[in-house]
Protein backbone atom coordinates (compact mmCIF):
# COMPACT_ATOMS: atom_id res chain seq x y z
CA UNK A 1 0.00 0.00 0.00
CA UNK A 2 1.39 3.37 -0.89
CA UNK A 3 1.66 6.26 1.53
CA UNK A 4 -1.34 8.57 1.37
CA UNK A 5 -0.72 11.70 -0.64
CA UNK A 6 0.13 14.76 1.42
CA UNK A 7 -1.28 18.14 0.56
CA UNK A 8 -0.47 21.51 1.92
CA UNK A 9 -2.69 24.46 1.23
CA UNK A 10 -1.15 27.75 2.09
CA UNK A 11 -2.01 31.36 1.58
CA UNK A 12 1.04 33.41 2.28
CA UNK A 13 -0.78 36.68 2.28
CA UNK A 14 -4.48 36.78 2.96
CA UNK A 15 -6.33 39.38 0.96
CA UNK A 16 -9.28 41.51 2.01
CA UNK A 17 -8.43 41.59 5.70
CA UNK A 18 -6.96 44.40 7.76
CA UNK A 19 -3.31 43.67 8.43
CA UNK A 20 -0.99 40.83 7.66
CA UNK A 21 -1.63 37.18 8.41
CA UNK A 22 -1.35 33.69 6.96
CA UNK A 23 -2.92 30.29 7.09
CA UNK A 24 -1.51 26.77 6.85
CA UNK A 25 -3.54 23.60 6.49
CA UNK A 26 -1.75 20.25 6.29
CA UNK A 27 -3.57 17.14 5.11
CA UNK A 28 -2.39 13.52 4.85
CA UNK A 29 -4.74 11.88 2.39
CA UNK A 30 -8.07 12.98 3.76
CA UNK A 31 -6.81 13.25 7.32
CA UNK A 32 -6.38 16.75 8.64
CA UNK A 33 -3.01 16.97 10.36
CA UNK A 34 -2.69 20.60 11.25
CA UNK A 35 -4.40 23.96 10.99
CA UNK A 36 -2.71 27.22 11.83
CA UNK A 37 -4.03 30.71 11.56
CA UNK A 38 -0.99 32.93 11.91
CA UNK A 39 -0.70 36.59 12.56
CA UNK A 40 2.66 37.99 11.58
CA UNK A 41 1.85 41.66 11.51
CA UNK A 42 4.74 42.96 13.57
CA UNK A 43 3.92 43.73 17.18
CA UNK A 44 3.60 47.42 17.87
CA UNK A 45 4.13 47.57 21.61
CA UNK A 46 1.34 50.02 22.33
CA UNK A 47 1.02 48.82 25.89
CA UNK A 48 4.67 49.64 26.57
CA UNK A 49 4.61 53.04 24.93
CA UNK A 50 1.60 54.06 27.03
CA UNK A 51 3.64 53.75 30.22
CA UNK A 52 4.76 57.13 31.46
CA UNK A 53 2.14 58.99 29.42
CA UNK A 54 -0.72 60.97 30.92
CA UNK A 55 -4.09 59.29 31.51
CA UNK A 56 -5.64 61.86 29.17
CA UNK A 57 -3.43 60.67 26.29
CA UNK A 58 -4.58 57.04 26.25
CA UNK A 59 -7.64 57.58 24.01
CA UNK A 60 -5.68 59.37 21.26
CA UNK A 61 -2.69 57.03 21.45
CA UNK A 62 -4.71 53.82 21.38
CA UNK A 63 -6.93 55.17 18.58
CA UNK A 64 -3.87 54.76 16.33
CA UNK A 65 -4.07 51.01 16.77
CA UNK A 66 -6.75 50.99 14.07
CA UNK A 67 -7.87 53.28 11.25
CA UNK A 68 -11.16 51.42 10.86
CA UNK A 69 -12.30 51.24 14.47
CA UNK A 70 -10.58 54.09 16.34
CA UNK A 71 -13.73 54.88 18.35
CA UNK A 72 -13.59 51.43 19.93
CA UNK A 73 -10.16 52.22 21.34
CA UNK A 74 -11.02 55.79 22.29
CA UNK A 75 -14.24 54.77 24.05
CA UNK A 76 -12.71 51.81 25.90
CA UNK A 77 -9.78 53.94 27.07
CA UNK A 78 -12.09 56.78 28.18
CA UNK A 79 -14.34 54.34 30.06
CA UNK A 80 -11.33 52.91 31.85
CA UNK A 81 -9.90 56.30 32.85
CA UNK A 82 -13.29 57.54 34.01
CA UNK A 83 -13.63 54.34 36.06
CA UNK A 84 -10.26 54.83 37.80
CA UNK A 85 -11.16 58.41 38.65
CA UNK A 86 -14.66 57.55 39.85
CA UNK A 87 -16.50 59.58 37.22
CA UNK A 88 -19.84 58.51 35.79
CA UNK A 89 -20.36 60.11 32.42
CA UNK A 90 -23.63 62.14 32.34
CA UNK A 91 -26.30 60.55 30.16
CA UNK A 92 -26.16 63.16 27.42
CA UNK A 93 -22.40 62.70 26.95
CA UNK A 94 -22.78 58.92 27.10
CA UNK A 95 -25.41 59.20 24.35
CA UNK A 96 -23.07 61.28 22.21
CA UNK A 97 -20.32 58.68 22.62
CA UNK A 98 -22.83 56.03 21.55
CA UNK A 99 -23.84 58.14 18.57
CA UNK A 100 -20.34 58.48 17.15
CA UNK A 101 -19.86 54.76 17.79
CA UNK A 102 -22.91 54.12 15.57
CA UNK A 103 -21.02 55.92 12.78
CA UNK A 104 -18.07 53.59 13.25
CA UNK A 105 -20.30 50.49 13.17
CA UNK A 106 -21.83 51.68 9.90
CA UNK A 107 -18.57 52.46 8.10
CA UNK A 108 -16.72 49.39 9.36
CA UNK A 109 -19.58 46.91 8.81
CA UNK A 110 -20.36 48.22 5.32
CA UNK A 111 -16.72 48.17 4.23
CA UNK A 112 -16.42 44.54 5.26
CA UNK A 113 -19.86 43.34 4.20
CA UNK A 114 -20.00 44.81 0.73
CA UNK A 115 -16.42 45.37 -0.34
CA UNK A 116 -14.40 42.64 1.37
CA UNK A 117 -16.71 39.75 2.23
CA UNK A 118 -19.52 39.79 -0.37
CA UNK A 119 -17.12 38.98 -3.26
CA UNK A 120 -16.46 35.60 -1.57
CA UNK A 121 -20.07 34.56 -1.92
CA UNK A 122 -20.43 35.74 -5.50
CA UNK A 123 -17.25 34.26 -6.92
CA UNK A 124 -15.47 37.54 -7.49
CA UNK A 125 -11.81 38.17 -6.73
CA UNK A 126 -12.66 41.41 -5.01
CA UNK A 127 -14.57 44.65 -4.99
CA UNK A 128 -13.32 45.75 -8.43
CA UNK A 129 -14.90 42.75 -10.21
CA UNK A 130 -18.03 43.16 -8.11
CA UNK A 131 -18.23 46.84 -9.10
CA UNK A 132 -18.01 45.96 -12.80
CA UNK A 133 -21.05 43.67 -12.54
CA UNK A 134 -23.03 45.26 -9.75
CA UNK A 135 -22.21 48.93 -9.89
CA UNK A 136 -25.55 49.76 -8.22
CA UNK A 137 -24.70 47.77 -5.11
CA UNK A 138 -21.17 49.06 -4.81
CA UNK A 139 -22.47 52.63 -5.20
CA UNK A 140 -25.03 51.94 -2.49
CA UNK A 141 -22.37 50.53 -0.18
CA UNK A 142 -20.02 53.45 -0.77
CA UNK A 143 -22.71 55.99 -0.01
CA UNK A 144 -23.78 54.05 3.05
CA UNK A 145 -20.24 53.86 4.32
CA UNK A 146 -19.88 57.56 3.75
CA UNK A 147 -22.95 58.23 5.90
CA UNK A 148 -21.15 56.48 8.76
CA UNK A 149 -17.95 58.39 8.07
CA UNK A 150 -19.84 61.69 8.00
CA UNK A 151 -21.36 61.00 11.40
CA UNK A 152 -17.85 60.35 12.72
CA UNK A 153 -16.54 63.55 11.16
CA UNK A 154 -19.31 65.81 12.41
CA UNK A 155 -18.97 64.60 16.00
CA UNK A 156 -15.32 63.59 16.01
CA UNK A 157 -13.75 66.31 13.86
CA UNK A 158 -12.49 63.85 11.25
CA UNK A 159 -13.32 60.34 10.08
CA UNK A 160 -10.07 58.55 10.72
CA UNK A 161 -8.70 58.88 14.24
CA UNK A 162 -11.23 61.50 15.39
CA UNK A 163 -9.75 64.23 17.57
CA UNK A 164 -12.75 65.61 19.43
CA UNK A 165 -13.16 62.91 22.06
CA UNK A 166 -11.53 63.10 25.47
CA UNK A 167 -11.60 61.50 28.88
CA UNK A 168 -14.81 62.88 30.40
CA UNK A 169 -16.60 63.59 27.14
CA UNK A 170 -15.84 65.83 24.15
CA UNK A 171 -13.85 68.98 23.49
CA UNK A 172 -16.84 70.45 21.73
CA UNK A 173 -20.40 69.18 21.57
CA UNK A 174 -22.08 69.45 18.18
CA UNK A 175 -25.04 71.80 17.86
CA UNK A 176 -28.53 70.41 17.42
CA UNK A 177 -28.65 71.72 13.88
CA UNK A 178 -25.31 70.13 12.96
CA UNK A 179 -26.75 66.76 13.91
CA UNK A 180 -30.18 67.47 12.43
CA UNK A 181 -28.49 68.11 9.10
CA UNK A 182 -27.43 64.46 9.06
CA UNK A 183 -30.96 63.11 9.41
CA UNK A 184 -31.98 62.86 5.73
CA UNK A 185 -28.83 60.94 4.79
CA UNK A 186 -29.17 58.66 7.83
CA UNK A 187 -32.78 57.95 6.90
CA UNK A 188 -31.56 57.01 3.45
CA UNK A 189 -28.81 54.92 5.09
CA UNK A 190 -31.31 53.04 7.23
CA UNK A 191 -33.31 52.06 4.13
CA UNK A 192 -30.14 51.26 2.20
CA UNK A 193 -28.97 49.01 5.04
CA UNK A 194 -32.27 47.11 4.83
CA UNK A 195 -31.61 46.64 1.11
CA UNK A 196 -28.04 45.54 1.86
CA UNK A 197 -29.36 42.99 4.37
CA UNK A 198 -31.83 41.52 1.87
CA UNK A 199 -29.08 41.32 -0.73
CA UNK A 200 -26.53 39.48 1.44
CA UNK A 201 -29.21 37.23 2.95
CA UNK A 202 -29.82 35.92 -0.57
CA UNK A 203 -26.28 34.52 -0.86
CA UNK A 204 -25.65 30.79 -0.69
CA UNK A 205 -24.15 29.82 2.64
CA UNK A 206 -22.07 26.75 3.31
CA UNK A 207 -23.96 24.45 5.63
CA UNK A 208 -21.78 24.74 8.71
CA UNK A 209 -22.57 25.40 12.34
CA UNK A 210 -20.63 25.31 15.56
CA UNK A 211 -21.83 25.36 19.12
CA UNK A 212 -19.93 28.52 19.99
CA UNK A 213 -19.46 30.05 23.41
CA UNK A 214 -20.58 33.61 22.66
CA UNK A 215 -19.08 36.48 24.65
CA UNK A 216 -20.21 40.08 24.47
CA UNK A 217 -21.43 43.07 26.41
CA UNK A 218 -24.97 43.27 27.64
CA UNK A 219 -26.69 46.40 28.85
CA UNK A 220 -30.25 46.46 30.16
CA UNK A 221 -32.63 48.16 27.74
CA UNK A 222 -30.23 48.64 24.83
CA UNK A 223 -28.19 46.65 22.36
CA UNK A 224 -24.78 47.03 24.00
CA UNK A 225 -22.24 49.20 22.21
CA UNK A 226 -20.34 51.65 24.42
CA UNK A 227 -20.92 50.03 27.81
CA UNK A 228 -22.31 46.96 29.54
CA UNK A 229 -21.42 43.89 31.57
CA UNK A 230 -19.46 41.07 30.01
CA UNK A 231 -21.78 38.10 29.56
CA UNK A 232 -21.54 34.77 27.77
CA UNK A 233 -23.91 32.16 26.40
CA UNK A 234 -22.37 29.81 28.97
CA UNK A 235 -23.72 31.83 31.91
CA UNK A 236 -20.93 34.28 32.65
CA UNK A 237 -22.13 37.70 33.84
CA UNK A 238 -19.36 39.91 35.21
CA UNK A 239 -18.32 43.50 35.59
CA UNK A 240 -15.65 44.49 33.04
CA UNK A 241 -13.17 44.82 35.93
CA UNK A 242 -13.41 41.06 36.55
CA UNK A 243 -12.35 40.10 33.03
CA UNK A 244 -8.90 38.88 33.97
CA UNK A 245 -10.32 36.53 36.60
CA UNK A 246 -12.16 34.62 33.89
CA UNK A 247 -10.20 35.06 30.69
CA UNK A 248 -6.60 34.03 30.02
CA UNK A 249 -4.29 35.18 27.27
CA UNK A 250 -1.56 32.82 26.12
CA UNK A 251 1.26 33.39 23.71
CA UNK A 252 1.40 30.92 20.83
CA UNK A 253 4.69 30.75 18.97
CA UNK A 254 3.27 31.01 15.45
CA UNK A 255 1.36 34.20 16.12
CA UNK A 256 2.19 37.72 17.16
CA UNK A 257 -1.26 37.97 18.72
CA UNK A 258 -2.14 36.37 22.03
CA UNK A 259 -4.74 33.60 22.13
CA UNK A 260 -7.60 34.06 24.61
CA UNK A 261 -9.66 31.45 26.43
CA UNK A 262 -12.59 31.63 28.83
CA UNK A 263 -11.96 29.65 31.98
CA UNK A 264 -13.91 26.40 32.15
CA UNK A 265 -15.10 26.89 28.57
CA UNK A 266 -12.11 27.32 26.27
CA UNK A 267 -12.19 29.28 23.03
CA UNK A 268 -15.01 31.74 22.58
CA UNK A 269 -16.42 33.99 19.92
CA UNK A 270 -16.84 37.76 20.05
CA UNK A 271 -18.43 40.06 17.47
CA UNK A 272 -21.72 40.32 15.59
CA UNK A 273 -22.79 36.66 16.03
CA UNK A 274 -22.14 36.88 19.77
CA UNK A 275 -23.86 40.22 20.27
CA UNK A 276 -26.83 39.05 18.28
CA UNK A 277 -27.12 35.80 20.22
CA UNK A 278 -26.85 37.59 23.55
CA UNK A 279 -29.09 40.59 22.87
CA UNK A 280 -31.09 40.21 19.64
CA UNK A 281 -34.31 41.10 21.51
CA UNK A 282 -32.79 44.51 22.28
CA UNK A 283 -32.40 45.51 18.64
CA UNK A 284 -34.76 48.20 17.37
CA UNK A 285 -38.13 47.01 16.02
CA UNK A 286 -37.01 47.66 12.44
CA UNK A 287 -33.76 45.72 12.85
CA UNK A 288 -35.66 42.84 14.47
CA UNK A 289 -38.21 42.89 11.69
CA UNK A 290 -35.52 42.76 9.00
CA UNK A 291 -33.71 39.96 10.86
CA UNK A 292 -36.93 37.94 10.97
CA UNK A 293 -37.69 38.67 7.32
CA UNK A 294 -34.34 37.28 6.19
CA UNK A 295 -34.72 34.20 8.37
CA UNK A 296 -32.31 34.84 11.22
CA UNK A 297 -33.58 33.14 14.36
CA UNK A 298 -32.73 34.50 17.82
CA UNK A 299 -29.30 32.81 17.58
CA UNK A 300 -27.19 32.23 14.48
CA UNK A 301 -24.44 29.59 14.72
CA UNK A 302 -23.40 29.57 11.06
CA UNK A 303 -20.32 31.84 10.89
CA UNK A 304 -20.81 32.35 7.14
CA UNK A 305 -24.09 34.08 7.97
CA UNK A 306 -22.24 36.63 10.10
CA UNK A 307 -22.40 38.82 6.99
CA UNK A 308 -26.18 38.93 7.41
CA UNK A 309 -25.91 39.76 11.10
CA UNK A 310 -23.43 42.52 10.27
CA UNK A 311 -25.96 43.98 7.81
CA UNK A 312 -28.73 43.79 10.42
CA UNK A 313 -26.47 45.59 12.88
CA UNK A 314 -25.92 48.25 10.22
CA UNK A 315 -29.68 48.76 10.04
CA UNK A 316 -29.67 49.03 13.82
CA UNK A 317 -26.79 51.49 13.93
CA UNK A 318 -28.52 53.82 11.46
CA UNK A 319 -31.81 53.48 13.32
CA UNK A 320 -30.16 54.07 16.69
CA UNK A 321 -28.25 57.08 15.35
CA UNK A 322 -31.55 58.62 14.25
CA UNK A 323 -33.10 57.93 17.66
CA UNK A 324 -30.14 59.51 19.45
CA UNK A 325 -30.19 62.57 17.20
CA UNK A 326 -33.93 63.02 17.72
CA UNK A 327 -33.37 63.01 21.50
CA UNK A 328 -30.26 65.21 21.40
CA UNK A 329 -30.01 68.43 23.32
CA UNK A 330 -26.69 70.20 23.30
CA UNK A 331 -25.08 69.57 26.70
CA UNK A 332 -24.28 72.69 28.75
CA UNK A 333 -20.71 71.44 29.15
CA UNK A 334 -19.12 69.17 26.54
CA UNK A 335 -17.05 67.37 29.15
CA UNK A 336 -16.89 66.67 32.85
CA UNK A 337 -13.70 67.09 34.86
CA UNK A 338 -11.91 63.85 35.50
CA UNK A 339 -9.38 64.37 38.30
CA UNK A 340 -6.69 61.71 38.42
CA UNK A 341 -6.32 59.45 41.41
CA UNK A 342 -4.15 56.40 41.88
CA UNK A 343 -5.76 53.12 40.97
CA UNK A 344 -6.67 50.68 38.25
CA UNK A 345 -9.55 51.12 35.83
CA UNK A 346 -11.16 48.93 33.19
CA UNK A 347 -13.07 49.78 30.07
CA UNK A 348 -14.78 47.57 27.54
CA UNK A 349 -16.87 48.42 24.49
CA UNK A 350 -18.27 46.59 21.47
CA UNK A 351 -15.92 47.29 18.58
CA UNK A 352 -17.47 46.27 15.23
CA UNK A 353 -15.50 42.99 15.51
CA UNK A 354 -16.28 42.32 19.18
CA UNK A 355 -15.33 43.38 22.66
CA UNK A 356 -12.29 45.61 23.03
CA UNK A 357 -11.07 45.49 26.63
CA UNK A 358 -8.60 47.88 28.30
CA UNK A 359 -7.01 48.06 31.74
CA UNK A 360 -4.86 50.95 33.00
CA UNK A 361 -3.07 51.58 36.24
CA UNK A 362 -2.34 55.25 36.94
CA UNK A 363 -0.81 57.19 39.81
CA UNK A 364 -2.10 60.31 41.61
CA UNK A 365 -0.56 62.54 38.95
CA UNK A 366 -2.39 60.67 36.21
CA UNK A 367 0.75 58.99 34.87
CA UNK A 368 0.06 55.59 33.29
CA UNK A 369 2.04 52.90 35.12
CA UNK A 370 0.70 49.88 33.29
CA UNK A 371 -1.64 49.16 30.40
CA UNK A 372 -3.24 46.10 28.89
CA UNK A 373 -5.35 46.00 25.75
CA UNK A 374 -7.26 42.97 24.47
CA UNK A 375 -8.62 43.58 20.97
CA UNK A 376 -11.41 41.47 19.46
CA UNK A 377 -9.49 39.65 16.72
CA UNK A 378 -6.98 38.12 19.10
CA UNK A 379 -9.90 36.74 21.10
CA UNK A 380 -11.37 35.16 17.97
CA UNK A 381 -8.16 33.50 16.77
CA UNK A 382 -8.77 30.18 18.45
CA UNK A 383 -12.36 29.96 17.19
CA UNK A 384 -11.16 30.82 13.68
CA UNK A 385 -8.78 27.85 13.83
CA UNK A 386 -11.57 25.59 15.07
CA UNK A 387 -13.81 26.76 12.23
CA UNK A 388 -11.01 26.01 9.78
CA UNK A 389 -10.78 22.45 11.12
CA UNK A 390 -14.53 21.98 10.83
CA UNK A 391 -14.81 23.57 7.41
CA UNK A 392 -11.84 21.65 5.96
CA UNK A 393 -13.18 18.31 7.24
CA UNK A 394 -16.46 19.10 5.54
CA UNK A 395 -14.89 20.32 2.31
CA UNK A 396 -12.17 17.76 1.55
CA UNK A 397 -13.95 16.83 -1.69
CA UNK A 398 -13.30 20.30 -3.07
CA UNK A 399 -10.46 20.91 -5.51
CA UNK A 400 -7.43 22.61 -4.01
CA UNK A 401 -8.17 26.15 -5.15
CA UNK A 402 -11.79 25.97 -4.03
CA UNK A 403 -10.76 24.54 -0.69
CA UNK A 404 -8.22 27.32 -0.23
CA UNK A 405 -10.86 29.87 -1.11
CA UNK A 406 -13.36 28.34 1.29
CA UNK A 407 -10.77 28.58 4.05
CA UNK A 408 -10.03 32.23 3.33
CA UNK A 409 -13.74 32.90 3.35
CA UNK A 410 -13.92 31.19 6.75
CA UNK A 411 -11.33 33.58 8.10
CA UNK A 412 -13.04 36.58 6.56
CA UNK A 413 -16.26 35.58 8.37
CA UNK A 414 -14.63 37.25 11.33
CA UNK A 415 -13.72 40.49 9.58
CA UNK A 416 -10.36 39.99 11.25
CA UNK A 417 -8.50 43.14 12.05
CA UNK A 418 -5.03 41.76 12.21
CA UNK A 419 -3.38 45.14 12.65
CA UNK A 420 -5.38 45.54 15.83
CA UNK A 421 -4.65 42.04 17.08
CA UNK A 422 -0.90 42.28 17.00
CA UNK A 423 0.50 43.06 19.02
CA UNK A 424 0.61 40.03 7.35
CA UNK A 425 -2.54 36.99 6.35
CA UNK A 426 -0.95 33.98 4.73
CA UNK A 427 -2.84 30.79 3.82
CA UNK A 428 -1.28 27.37 3.42
CA UNK A 429 -3.00 24.04 2.87
CA UNK A 430 -0.56 21.12 2.85
CA UNK A 431 -1.66 17.69 1.62
CA UNK A 432 0.73 14.87 2.36
CA UNK B 1 -8.36 71.76 -15.05
CA UNK B 2 -8.87 69.85 -11.81
CA UNK B 3 -5.79 67.99 -10.70
CA UNK B 4 -4.45 66.33 -7.58
CA UNK B 5 -1.26 64.72 -6.35
CA UNK B 6 -1.30 61.50 -4.35
CA UNK B 7 1.78 60.24 -2.55
CA UNK B 8 2.28 56.69 -1.39
CA UNK B 9 4.73 55.03 0.92
CA UNK B 10 6.02 54.86 4.43
CA UNK B 11 8.40 57.35 5.97
CA UNK B 12 9.88 54.61 8.07
CA UNK B 13 10.87 52.17 5.33
CA UNK B 14 13.98 53.46 3.55
CA UNK B 15 13.34 54.48 -0.06
CA UNK B 16 9.62 53.93 0.40
CA UNK B 17 9.69 57.37 2.06
CA UNK B 18 10.15 59.08 -1.30
CA UNK B 19 6.40 59.69 -1.79
CA UNK B 20 5.81 61.30 1.63
CA UNK B 21 9.04 63.36 1.28
CA UNK B 22 7.93 64.76 -2.07
CA UNK B 23 4.53 65.38 -0.45
CA UNK B 24 6.23 67.49 2.25
CA UNK B 25 7.97 69.63 -0.36
CA UNK B 26 4.79 70.13 -2.36
CA UNK B 27 2.86 71.09 0.78
CA UNK B 28 5.58 73.58 1.70
CA UNK B 29 5.04 75.11 -1.72
CA UNK B 30 1.35 75.48 -0.87
CA UNK B 31 -0.03 72.55 -2.87
CA UNK B 32 -2.54 70.16 -1.43
CA UNK B 33 -1.49 66.54 -1.45
CA UNK B 34 -3.57 63.39 -0.95
CA UNK B 35 -2.14 61.02 1.51
CA UNK B 36 -2.70 57.46 0.35
CA UNK B 37 -2.53 55.96 3.76
CA UNK B 38 -6.18 56.85 3.50
CA UNK B 39 -8.34 53.82 3.06
CA UNK B 40 -9.41 53.26 -0.55
CA UNK B 41 -13.05 54.30 -0.33
CA UNK B 42 -12.03 57.76 0.85
CA UNK B 43 -9.36 58.05 -1.79
CA UNK B 44 -12.06 57.17 -4.30
CA UNK B 45 -14.03 60.24 -3.28
CA UNK B 46 -10.96 62.44 -3.40
CA UNK B 47 -10.08 61.52 -6.98
CA UNK B 48 -13.57 61.48 -8.43
CA UNK B 49 -13.98 63.49 -11.60
CA UNK B 50 -10.41 64.80 -11.70
CA UNK B 51 -8.86 65.70 -15.01
CA UNK B 52 -5.45 64.62 -13.79
CA UNK B 53 -4.10 62.58 -10.91
CA UNK B 54 -0.34 62.47 -10.36
CA UNK B 55 0.80 59.55 -8.21
CA UNK B 56 4.24 59.45 -6.61
CA UNK B 57 5.58 56.18 -5.24
CA UNK B 58 8.76 54.16 -4.88
CA UNK B 59 9.19 51.29 -7.34
CA UNK B 60 11.53 48.40 -7.83
CA UNK B 61 12.34 47.26 -11.34
CA UNK B 62 16.06 46.63 -11.27
CA UNK B 63 17.00 50.06 -12.66
CA UNK B 64 19.58 52.36 -11.02
CA UNK B 65 18.35 53.72 -7.66
CA UNK B 66 16.96 57.23 -8.10
CA UNK B 67 15.77 56.61 -11.68
CA UNK B 68 12.40 58.26 -12.26
CA UNK B 69 9.92 56.14 -14.21
CA UNK B 70 6.87 57.73 -15.79
CA UNK B 71 3.66 55.91 -16.67
CA UNK B 72 0.61 57.55 -18.14
CA UNK B 73 -2.89 56.21 -18.47
CA UNK B 74 -5.83 57.74 -20.33
CA UNK B 75 -8.47 55.48 -18.90
CA UNK B 76 -6.86 52.12 -19.57
CA UNK B 77 -5.81 50.00 -16.59
CA UNK B 78 -2.45 50.65 -14.99
CA UNK B 79 -0.22 47.63 -14.65
CA UNK B 80 -1.48 45.66 -11.65
CA UNK B 81 1.97 45.14 -10.17
CA UNK B 82 2.16 48.85 -9.56
CA UNK B 83 1.22 48.04 -6.00
CA UNK B 84 4.56 46.37 -5.46
CA UNK B 85 6.02 48.96 -3.16
CA UNK B 86 2.75 49.48 -1.31
CA UNK B 87 2.32 47.88 2.07
CA UNK B 88 -1.45 47.94 1.72
CA UNK B 89 -3.70 45.09 0.71
CA UNK B 90 -5.72 47.43 -1.48
CA UNK B 91 -3.27 49.38 -3.61
CA UNK B 92 -3.61 52.52 -5.67
CA UNK B 93 -3.91 50.45 -8.89
CA UNK B 94 -6.92 48.65 -7.44
CA UNK B 95 -8.48 51.85 -6.17
CA UNK B 96 -8.13 53.35 -9.65
CA UNK B 97 -9.62 50.19 -11.13
CA UNK B 98 -12.55 50.45 -8.74
CA UNK B 99 -12.95 54.09 -9.77
CA UNK B 100 -12.93 53.00 -13.42
CA UNK B 101 -15.56 50.33 -12.80
CA UNK B 102 -17.73 52.99 -11.19
CA UNK B 103 -17.13 55.55 -13.92
CA UNK B 104 -15.32 57.86 -11.50
CA UNK B 105 -11.73 57.57 -12.62
CA UNK B 106 -9.62 60.65 -13.34
CA UNK B 107 -9.42 61.40 -17.06
CA UNK B 108 -5.64 61.05 -16.99
CA UNK B 109 -3.33 59.39 -14.47
CA UNK B 110 0.42 59.95 -14.38
CA UNK B 111 2.52 57.75 -12.14
CA UNK B 112 6.00 58.93 -11.21
CA UNK B 113 7.85 56.01 -9.73
CA UNK B 114 11.26 56.39 -8.20
CA UNK B 115 13.54 53.38 -8.28
CA UNK B 116 14.38 52.40 -4.71
CA UNK B 117 17.02 50.04 -3.37
CA UNK B 118 16.22 49.48 0.27
CA UNK B 119 12.91 49.27 2.08
CA UNK B 120 13.77 48.01 5.56
CA UNK B 121 12.03 49.32 8.66
CA UNK B 122 13.97 52.23 10.17
CA UNK B 123 16.37 52.56 7.23
CA UNK B 124 17.29 55.90 5.65
CA UNK B 125 16.63 56.53 1.95
CA UNK B 126 19.64 55.73 -0.27
CA UNK B 127 21.65 58.83 -1.32
CA UNK B 128 20.64 58.42 -4.97
CA UNK B 129 16.96 58.50 -4.04
CA UNK B 130 17.42 61.47 -1.70
CA UNK B 131 19.25 63.26 -4.53
CA UNK B 132 16.29 62.68 -6.88
CA UNK B 133 13.82 64.50 -4.63
CA UNK B 134 14.34 67.96 -6.17
CA UNK B 135 13.99 66.72 -9.73
CA UNK B 136 10.94 64.69 -8.78
CA UNK B 137 9.23 67.61 -7.05
CA UNK B 138 9.89 69.77 -10.09
CA UNK B 139 8.50 67.09 -12.38
CA UNK B 140 5.28 66.83 -10.35
CA UNK B 141 4.86 70.59 -10.66
CA UNK B 142 5.54 70.43 -14.39
CA UNK B 143 2.94 67.69 -14.82
CA UNK B 144 0.39 69.81 -12.98
CA UNK B 145 1.21 72.87 -15.07
CA UNK B 146 0.65 71.03 -18.32
CA UNK B 147 -2.80 71.67 -19.74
Amino acid sequence: MSEPETREIRTDYLARVEGEGAMLIRLRGDELEEVQFKIFEPPRFFEALLRGRQYTEAPDITARICGICPIAYIASACNAMEAVCGVDLPDELRALRRLIYCGEWIESHVLHTAMLHAPDFLGYDGAVELARDRRDLVELALRLKKAGNTLMRVIGGREVHPINLRVGGFYRAPTVSELQALVPELEWARDAAVELTRWVAGFEFPDYEQDYAFVGLRQPGEYAIERGRIVSSTGLDIDVSEYEHHFTETHVERSNALHSTLEGVGPYLVGPLARYALSSELLSPLAREVAAEVGLGPVCRNPFRSIVVRAVETVYAADEALRLIAAYERPAEPWVDVVPRAGTGHGCTEAPRGICWHRYEIDDEGVILDAKIVPPTSQNQKVIEEDLVGVVRQSLHLPEDELAHRCEQTIRNYDPCISCATHFLKLEIERM
Amino acid sequence: MSAAVAVLGSRYRGDDAVGPLVGDRLREAGLSVLDCREEPTRLLDAIEGLDLLVVVDAVRSGAEPGTIHRLESHGEPLPGDLALASTHAFGIAETLELARALGRAPRRVVVLGVEGARFGLGEQPTPAVAAALDALTAQVRAELAEP
